[in-house]
C-alpha cells in the first residue's frame, strides 16, 4: 500500500473484512482504487462498511454521503473531518 | 414457526435510539440471520420484456399501458445470447423475465438462464415453462376463479395454474390484492395450501392514468393488511411474507415516499446500486434509463408492488439499522424477498410476529 496513513490502513482492514475481499490485505490495498468501478462493491457492501465505520469511529455517516465514499482515501478524509467536528 | 422468541426478541422493546451496529448483531440468533442474508448482497438485477405477446388480457395489466407494447419482438436467439453475455459482463447477476407472457418464448428463457443462472419469471401460469429453465417462477393470481374470469377472461384460472405448477419447486404463486378481492384471498390461499404450493402477496399498484376498480383506497389497504396478517398466521408453511412486509406494502404512503425508490426512473443518481446498474429492456432489446423500473408505467406515488419493495426496502439497510425493531423487521423482510425470488434460498423463522412501523413513520 502506497502512502497509506494509519487511518487508511484501519479503514482498508474493515473494508476487506466486511466485504470478504479475497487476496487483499490492508497493507497492499491501494487507497486510491475506486471501490465501485474497480473493486466491484455496490450499495449493500458500502452500507455494511459504513455501519461498521460508524461503530468503530463513533461518528454518523448519512446515507446521502455514500456517493462520496468511493476510495479508502476519500473515506479516511471524510472520517477525519467528522472526528474533528 | 412464526414469532419464535430469541433472547434478542425478548429485549427488543428495551432497545431504543440510534443503535451500535455491532450490538444489533450481538445476539447469535440475529447474527445468524444477518450472515444468511448478506451472502446474497452480490445480486444485481435487470429486467427483460421477453415478448409483446400474451395469451390473455387482464384488467390493469402493466404491460399494455405505455409504449413498451408497441415495439417489435426480438426473436433471434443469437441476439439474446449477445445481450445476456453483455449483461453478465457488466455485472448483472439476476435476471427478471417479464412482459408480456414469457412462457410463450421458452427458447429465449433458456438463453437467459444459460448466461445468468439466477433469476425469476413473471407468468400467468397457464403454460408450463420447461424444467430446464432454472429460474423462480412467479404465477400471478388475481382472485378466485370468478374474479379471474371477470378481470382476465380466463376460466378455471387457479385450477389450471395448479395443474401446471403445483408440483414444481420453482413456483411461487403471487396473490395480488386489489380493492375488490380481499375477502376471496382466504379461499385461494386455502386451496394453495391444500396443494402444498407457496404463495406471496402483491398489492395492486395502478398504472399511470388507471382509475378502475382495482385501484386501492385507504380502507382497502387496511383491510388488505389485516387479511395478509391473518393468512400469514393461519398458513405459515404456505405464505412467504412477514409482518413488516404487510406494513411496507399497505402503508398509506407508497414505497417511494416511505423509502425513496432506488430504480432509475425515480433516482437520477448513477453512482451506486440500482441507479447505476439497473436496466429494463423492452422486447426489442432497447432500454431507456428514464423509464427504467421493475414495473414500468406504474403510477409511482401508488406503487406498492412486491417487486419494487424487494429492492427498495432491502436497499434501505442503513435507516433500518437505527434500532433493533426496525433492523429485525428489515431482516424478516429480506428473508422473504430472498425466499420469493431466489431458488435455493432457505428462509429462517422470522424475528417479529407483530407489525413494525417503517423508520421515521407511523404504522399506517
Amino acid at each position: 500500500m502506497s502512502n497509506a496513513t494509519d487511518l487508511e490502513l484501519k479503514i482498508a482492514e474493515i473494508l476487506i473484512r466486511e466485504t470478504r475481499l479475497e487476496d487483499a490485505t490492508a497493507e497492499t490495498f491501494d487507497p486510491d482504487v475506486d471501490l465501485i468501478e474497480e473493486v466491484g462493491l455496490d450499495s449493500m457492501d458500502l452500507t455494511t462498511v459504513v455501519l461498521v465505520l460508524q461503530d468503530e469511529f463513533k461518528i454518523q455517516i448519512p446515507e446521502d454521503e455514500y456517493p462520496k465514499l468511493t476510495t479508502v482515501r476519500k473515506i479516511a478524509a471524510y472520517v477525519q473531518a467528522q472526528l474533528r467536528t | 414457526m412464526r414469532g419464535q422468541a430469541s433472547a434478542a426478541q425478548r429485549t427488543a422493546e428495551t432497545v431504543a435510539g440510534p443503535a451500535i451496529f455491532g450490538e444489533l448483531l450481538g445476539d447469535p440468533a440475529v447474527r445468524e440471520r444477518w450472515e444468511r442474508v448478506r451472502r446474497w448482497f452480490f445480486l444485481r438485477e435487470s429486467t427483460y420484456d421477453m415478448t409483446r405477446r400474451c395469451n390473455i388480457r387482464c384488467e390493469g395489466c402493466y404491460f399494455y399501458h405505455g409504449d413498451k407494447q408497441n415495439v417489435e419482438d426480438c426473436t433471434d436467439p443469437e441476439a439474446w445470447h449477445t445481450l445476456m453475455r453483455a449483461e453478465k459482463a457488466r455485472g448483472i447477476t439476476f435476471a427478471v423475465l417479464a412482459g408480456a407472457e414469457p412462457a410463450l418464448v421458452p427458447e429465449l428463457l433458456r438463453v437467459c438462464g444459460e448466461h445468468i443462472p439466477l433469476g425469476a419469471i413473471a407468468t400467468n401460469g397457464l403454460r408450463r415453462i420447461p424444467e430446464d429453465v432454472p429460474y423462480r417462477i412467479h404465477i400471478s393470481v388475481w382472485g378466485n376463479d370468478a374474479t379471474s374470469e371477470r378481470y382476465r377472461s380466463a376460466k378455471r384460472m387457479l385450477d389450471r395454474q395448479c395443474e401446471q405448477y403445483a408440483d414444481d419447486d420453482r413456483a411461487v404463486f403471487v396473490y395480488t390484492f386489489t380493492r375488490e378481492n380481499c375477502a376471496e384471498s382466504r379461499e385461494v390461499v386455502e386451496q394453495l395450501a391444500r396443494r402444498r404450493c407457496k404463495v406471496t402477496f402483491n398489492v395492486f399498484s395502478s398504472p399511470v392514468g388507471y382509475s378502475g376498480p382495482c385501484r386501492h383506497d385507504a380502507a382497502s389497504l387496511l383491510e388488505t393488511r389485516r387479511t395478509m396478517l391473518e393468512l400469514l398466521d393461519a398458513y405459515p408453511e404456505t405464505v412467504l411474507f412477514s409482518a413488516y412486509s404487510a406494513v411496507a406494502h399497505t402503508h398509506s404512503l407508497g414505497l417511494h415516499e416511505l423509502f425513496g425508490c432506488s430504480y432509475p426512473r425515480m433516482n437520477p443518481s448513477t453512482a451506486l446500486g440500482l441507479g447505476r446498474s439497473f436496466r429494463q429492456y423492452r422486447a426489442n432489446l432497447a432500454f431507456d434509463r428514464g423509464a427504467a423500473c421493475c414495473v414500468p408505467d406504474t403510477d409511482c406515488p401508488d406503487c406498492r408492488h412486491y417487486a419494487a419493495g424487494s429492492a427498495v426496502v432491502t436497499a434501505r439497510l442503513h435507516r433500518h439499522a437505527a434500532n433493533a425493531n426496525t433492523f429485525w423487521a428489515w431482516l424478516d423482510y429480506v428473508n422473504v424477498y430472498l425466499a420469493v425470488w431466489v431458488r435455493g434460498y432457505e428462509p429462517f423463522s422470522p424475528l417479529l410476529s407483530e407489525p413494525t412501523a417503517p423508520p421515521g413513520r407511523g404504522l399506517f
